[in-house]
């Protein structure tokens, strides 16, 4: 199994939700959150001082998926939180070693 | 365009004959290239400027491209400005460049500067790339301008940053891992002096090029630097010290390291001493001292608190009047002032041979000021006065030592030394040997040592002539000499000896010869150890130090030796001991520092408490041990905690019953807590540039009635409990240890007897003792 992590523009999140409905992803974890990148939260037209580091509002989307679906699921986020303008945000994948769901004890592919 | 700039940036860092400015220039040159061609042919009423290090030219490898797109347009007007910025950033973005944008209009930026000294700064040294050259000329000149015109306060906020930053960075010239840029003495600091002189005229003729050579050596190490390591980093870690000494074309990492110092110390003098200047004119004429000279002997005079020559000194034929000037400065409290100074570098002769009669007080004088008098060597030493008066001092000058133990380059720890040295003359009958032994006694690190001899020695031959020289009696050479030749013996023999065994007091006797050399060296070798660094003093070496001192001085005189500091075991010890036996089980008794141990005596015994200690956090600094004619057995240690707390001794106690019951594993234990902590970040005071050495040396001279194994290794967890393991191996006992720690090593003396109670006279025997403990620390 694998985690699926992406930080993203907050007004994509509905966009990014939509597209992993349509691939059939079940659940999915959103948070607020915030923190700067290369361009240290600074605009194309950046009109600060420049030695000041913003952190810049994001939100934080988490995905447990199958191996199998990973790709899939970040080539859908990529393609729906998208802008072409810096910030995008990014996505990175982490290997997962088990998975309770609580309420019935299942484990591992069974909980997904 | 991204995949362009890459390959162009790769190339150029790949040409490894580019170095220093000539870099600086070539990336400079490179970046502008880009960035005119991504303007193109832009926009009316638009520049691309370059602010920062970029607008300076020191491009080093992975400082950012610090870029403004400069306008005239109003907000609604923005459109066209957005659309450039865009096809500007977006290819060096995508290249990986870090980039440090802004789009402003002239106004805006100066209002940004106008709140913020970083700002501030960086619009100092703007340079235009592309576009209209109107725009950025107008914005240089009017940055240029605000700064001057608010100069007072600018002055003495970028006055208060430099004094912040050399407080959090520490001195480049010092550090194991100097800060290149925030140091004290880095390139930081070069530019502080160029804005500040922005702002007024305040660098003399004779700095601008001493600046410009030692921000050279600086620049050219950071590129280095930021090369090797593919980081934006500043701080020069020990182990890029070998690689970006080859890439200079340094002959090794000390080489490098010794430039690298005397550049910082050039930085950090000028920097100190225009500062000094920036702050007297702040304060106005009416914060300075009377204008009136006063006059402080031959030649000399005071002067707007300074040290200045007088119209009728005359450098060229009084050959004490560099060390009488710098007597006075540092009585004074005060520096000599620049004029002083030139003029001195240019007309004054040595003291020549024999110095003059004046000199030599003089001299003590200068050292006996203590702290005051660093600052004024140092002075005499950017101007090359030091080593006309005392041309031995060339050799020690900006050396480094490397390691975590030493916190100076040699020259600065002979004068930190010395200023300790003169807060102790109260302590000695004789002063001036005193303050001059601990000024030179490390003057032999600098000399290539003969064959088989260490600096101690290769500094007799120095000092001996020199002080010769400087009209020093015959006997006074001969004490001077005994100091330089012995200044590392209290602190060795008081460490790693039985400081109560008579042997012990007879070496220092011995060798010393007279109780006044041994109060002298006393003195001096807690100079030394203050001087050296945070590992090398304690109040505990400090104890022993003064002992063995008491035992010596009683052995010379025949008086009587001072009363042990208690009979071991004494009554208290022997309740213990009587309790573990009714009791048929281990005691342990915690008081302070200290623990003592009472149990039945069995092989072992003093490694398994040895490694229980190491359980629980504690590094053992001493040990004694004793047993009795019925098997019982008694051991104190002195502890102190590796980290935070001492442990609660009755979790000892459990642990170290179950250790002799055989239900906890020590050699699992152990091992697992060395292995949790290899990957903790390495403890302060532990780097060092070169490898603790491991060696075992038995010697039979040391005590009366034991053989002492003195045992030297890296510092690690566990180390003591290894050693003392291999000892019981052998079925050696011991009756008494002593651990010193000196910065990343250990050295761990035993006093131990055989299985009858003698020494280990036989050969053979001496060498398995060796082997078993070198085979039992290879496994750590």
């Amino acid at each position: 199994m694998k985690l699926v992590t992406a930080i993203i523009k907050p007004f994509k999140v509905d966009d990014v939700k939509e597209a992993l409905r349509a691939l059939g992803v079940q659940g999915m974890t959103v948070s607020e959150v915030q923190g700067f990148g290369r361009q240290r939260g600074h605009t194309e037209v950046y009109r600060g001082a420049e030695y000041t580091v913003d952190f810049v509002p994001k939100v934080k989307v988490e995905v447990v998926a199958d191996d199998a679906d990973a790709a899939a699921i970040i080539d859908a986020i990529v393609t729906a939180a998208r802008t072409e303008k810096i910030g995008d945000g990014k996505v990175w994948l982490t290997p997962v070693e088990n998975l309770v769901r609580i309420r019935t004890g299942e484990m591992g592919h069974d909980a997904l | 365009m991204p995949v362009r700039v890459r390959q162009e940036r790769s190339a150029l860092l790949a040409d490894s004959s580019l170095k220093g400015t000539d870099f600086c220039r070539a990336y400079t040159a490179l970046a502008d290239s880009w960035l005119a061609g991504l303007l193109g042919s832009g926009a009316p009423g638009v520049a691309l400027v370059a602010v920062g290090g970029y607008g300076r030219g020191d491009l080093c490898p992975g400082s950012d491209l610090d870029v403004l797109l400069i306008h005239t347009r109003k907000d609604r007007d923005l459109a066209e400005v957005k659309q450039l910025a865009d096809q500007i950033w977006y290819p060096l973005w995508d290249a990986g460049l870090k980039l440090g944008h802004g789009v402003r209009s002239v106004k805006e930026a100066l209002s940004l500067a106008h709140d913020d000294l970083d700002t501030a700064t960086s619009l100092l040294d703007t340079r235009l790339i592309a576009g209209d050259a109107a725009i950025a000329a107008d914005l240089q000149e009017r940055a240029t301008a605000a700064w001057r015109n608010k100069s007072s306060r600018w002055l003495s906020a970028l006055g208060q940053g430099v004094d912040a930053r050399h407080a959090k960075s520490g001195e480049v010239a010092f550090l194991l891992e100097p800060d290149l840029k925030d140091g004290r003495g880095g390139l930081r600091d070069v530019h502080s002096l160029r804005w500040a002189e922005a702002a007024r005229r305040i660098l003399l003729d004779d700095d601008h090029q001493a600046l410009a050579a030692a921000s050279d050596v600086l620049l050219s190490v950071r590129i280095e630097l930021h090369r090797r390591t593919g980081k934006a980093i500043d701080r020069l870690l020990l182990q890029e010290q070998d690689g970006v000494a080859a890439a200079l074309g340094d002959t090794d990492a000390d080489a490098l390291m010794a430039r690298l110092a005397a550049a910082a110390r050039t930085v950090a003098w000028t920097s100190d001493d225009t500062w000094d200047r920036i702050r007297s004119s702040l304060r106005g004429p009416i914060g300075r001292a009377a204008a009136r000279d006063r006059s402080l002997g031959p030649g000399l005079v005071l002067r707007d608190g300074r040290v200045e020559l007088a119209p009728d000194a005359d450098p060229a034929h009084d050959g004490a009047l560099v060390l009488r000037a710098a007597a006075a400065a540092a009585t004074a409290g005060t520096a000599l002032s620049r004029s002083a100074l030139n003029r001195l570098a240019a007309e004054a002769v040595g003291p020549g041979d024999p110095w003059p009669d004046e000199a030599r007080p003089a001299l003590v004088s200068l050292l006996g000021a203590g702290r005051a008098a660093i600052p004024v060597l140092e002075a005499l030493d950017q101007k090359g006065l030091l080593s006309r008066v005392l041309p031995e001092w060339e050799k020690v000058s900006c050396k480094p030592q490397r390691n975590a133990y030493h916190r100076f380059t040699v020259d600065r720890h002979l004068c930190e030394a010395a200023a300790n040295a003169a807060a102790l003359v109260g302590r000695v009958s004789r002063p001036d040997l005193l303050l001059i032994g601990t000024w030179l006694h490390d003057l032999g690190k600098g000399f290539t040592p003969e064959l088989g001899t260490d600096h101690s020695l290769t500094g007799v031959a120095v000092v001996g002539p020199l002080v010769t020289r400087m009209g020093f009696p015959p006997a006074d050479v001969a004490v001077l000499v005994a100091l330089v030749r012995h200044h590392l013996l209290l602190a060795d023999l008081a460490t790693r000896r039985d400081v109560e065994d008579p042997a012990t007091a007879a070496a220092v006797a011995t060798a010393l010869g007279d109780p006044i050399t041994v109060e002298l060296l006393h003195a001096l070798t807690e100079a030394d150890s203050l001087a050296t660094g945070p590992a090398a003093w304690s109040p505990w070496k400090g104890g022993l130090v003064s002992d063995l001192v008491g035992h010596a001085v009683a052995t010379l005189t025949g008086g009587e030796r001072p009363r042990p500091q208690g009979v071991f075991p004494s009554e208290d010890h022997l309740d213990l001991v009587t309790q573990a036996r009714e009791a048929g089980e281990v005691v342990v008794r915690g008081d302070g520092s200290n623990v003592t141990i009472a149990a039945h005596d069995r092989a072992g015994l003093f490694a398994k408490v040895a490694g229980t200690l190491t359980l629980h956090g504690l590094d053992v600094l001493s040990a004694r041990a004793w047993s009795g004619d019925e098997g019982q057995a008694l051991e104190e240690f002195h502890v102190q905690p590796v980290f935070g707390d001492l442990p609660d001794w009755a979790d000892v106690e459990a642990d170290l019953r179950r250790v002799l019951e055989g239900r906890l594993s020590l050699e699992a234990s152990v091992a697992d807590r060395a292995r949790r902590y290899a990957d903790s970040p390495r403890p302060p005071g532990s780097v060092s540039a070169v490898p603790a050495r491991t060696s075992v040396i038995v010697d039979n001279r040391a005590s009366a009635t034991s053989t002492v194994v003195e045992v030297r290794a890296p510092d690690r967890l566990g180390t003591l409990y290894r050693i003392t393991r291999a000892l019981a191996d052998l079925h050696l006992d011991i009756r008494h240890a002593k651990v010193a720690t000196l910065g990343h090593e250990v050295v761990d003396s035993f006093y131990v007897a055989d299985a009858h109670g003698a020494k280990i006279a036989d050969g053979d025997h001496a060498r398995e003792i060796e082997r078993a403990v070198l085979v039992e620390l290879s496994r750590i």
